[in-house]
């Protein structure tokens, strides 16, 4: 049963991918080169990572979990240089919420 | 829940990851060598593609070869996964696909009649007197565990501890065997870029599509191989950070280093499954 929930996260993760990079060459047709950061995309990496990293891919959460990793792939898989602050900020965003959770309270 | 299904998402989870993985490999590779590189999902993409491209055959093919061998790549991965992650089963099942996968790249070229693929094919030769020594090391894992099942190794490893420890020669050997099995590999000679894609380069459109999904499925297959002989019943998360690991590493080395001739891939390869053995029997008998 297992299994088909972690093929869920894949293809999750995998239609994520498709569709950030379908987004992202909508949205920009020249190369990375700017570095500011775009508040919607970080509000989704965000979103994304605490989902996947707080509720724990241990415990199968199907739901969440899969949303979570939708919107780390839509972030993470747009053209490359993009979404690429964005996931930093994620990543550490979330495993600062981890450790206050789990280890300081 | 029923096997055949177990069986299917099996195989559906080692070709999505496994592509995924050799995406990630290939954007380390361009990271590395200062290129911003393609999404990890191209791989993924590219496989897909193909399998909506139309098919053209060489004149110069021997057809029933040429079409069955690609069916028999595929076949033999999928087989894998069913001795691997599926039933637990025999490390020397595994061996046997893998000489047979040896035979298959060697078919898989002579089949197009194209003078690459036949390059590629007497290439093939050479790497399979290499990499077969290195996969010979399990000896080494029945000498330790007393057994060559899946099953019993991870058993073993509950009690004992990771076989990475007491076996770290063997680690370093399979690990050279799954880096000759990456793409761009130093000791990618059967693919190597001075024969265009070796025995690829005449399968189009659905053949290379399979050929690519055979690639995922190996590559995912080799990581789950190593990360369970030597460290046992891991978890979902550190099998995927375990993937991961090989993947950077394997990406770093074929970022930093060329491709080596065929003589000096097979040697330094046999001269490695040699230092392996040996020192791992060293090892065996006077100090653990």
């Amino acid at each position: 049963m297992n299994e088909i929930i972690y093929l869920i996260y894949i293809l999750t993760f995998i239609a994520g991918s498709v569709a950030g990079l379908l987004f992202s060459y909508r949205q920009h047709g020249e190369p990375f080169v700017r570095s500011n950061i775009n508040v919607p995309l970080l509000l989704m990496a965000i979103l994304g990572w605490v989902l996947v990293v707080n509720t724990s891919l241990n415990r199968l959460h199907l739901f969440d979990t899969s949303i979570g990793f939708f919107l780390i792939a839509f972030v993470l898989g747009m053209r490359p240089g993009y979404g690429r602050y964005e996931t930093v900020i994620g990543i550490l965003f979330s495993i600062a919420i981890y450790t206050i959770k789990h280890l300081l309270l | 829940m029923n096997l055949m299904a177990i069986i299917i998402i099996n195989v559906l989870i080692s070709f999505l990851f496994g592509s995924i993985l050799l995406g990630f490999h290939r954007k380390i590779m361009a990271r590395i060598q200062l290129r911003p590189g393609p999404p990890i999902i191209q791989y993924f993409l590219h496989s897909l593609k193909f399998f909506f491209k139309e098919t053209a055959f060489p004149k110069t093919a021997s057809m029933p070869f040429y079409l069955s061998i690609v069916c028999i790549l595929c076949g033999i991965w999928i087989a894998a996964i069913i001795i691997g992650p599926v039933l637990k089963g025999s490390l020397l099942l595994l061996f046997a696909i893998y000489a047979v996968y040896k035979i298959v790249e060697h078919n898989a070229g002579s089949s197009s009649g194209s003078p690459y693929g036949k390059m590629s094919c007497v290439r093939a030769v050479f790497s399979a007197s290499s990499e077969l020594p290195l996969f010979a090391v399990i000896a080494i894992i029945y000498l330790q565990v007393g057994s060559m099942n899946i099953s019993d190794i991870i058993n073993y490893q509950s009690i004992h501890g990771p076989l990475i420890l007491k076996l770290p020669l063997v680690a370093i050997v399979l690990f050279v065997l799954i880096l000759s099995k990456s793409p761009y590999s130093p000791f990618g000679i059967t693919k190597g870029k001075d024969i265009i894609s070796g025995y690829e380069t005449e399968h189009f459109g659905l053949m290379r599509g399979y050929i690519m999904l055979s690639d995922s499925i190996s590559w995912y297959m080799l990581s789950w191989m190593f990360l369970t002989i030597f460290f046992g019943n891991l978890s979902v998360l550190s099998y995927v950070v375990g993937m991961l690991v090989i993947a950077f590493l394997t990406g770093l080395i074929n970022a930093t280093t060329p491709i080596l001739n065929p003589n000096h891939s097979v040697m330094s390869q046999i001269s490695m499954a040699l230092i392996g053995l040996l020192g791992s029997l060293l090892l065996m008998f006077f100090v653990f």
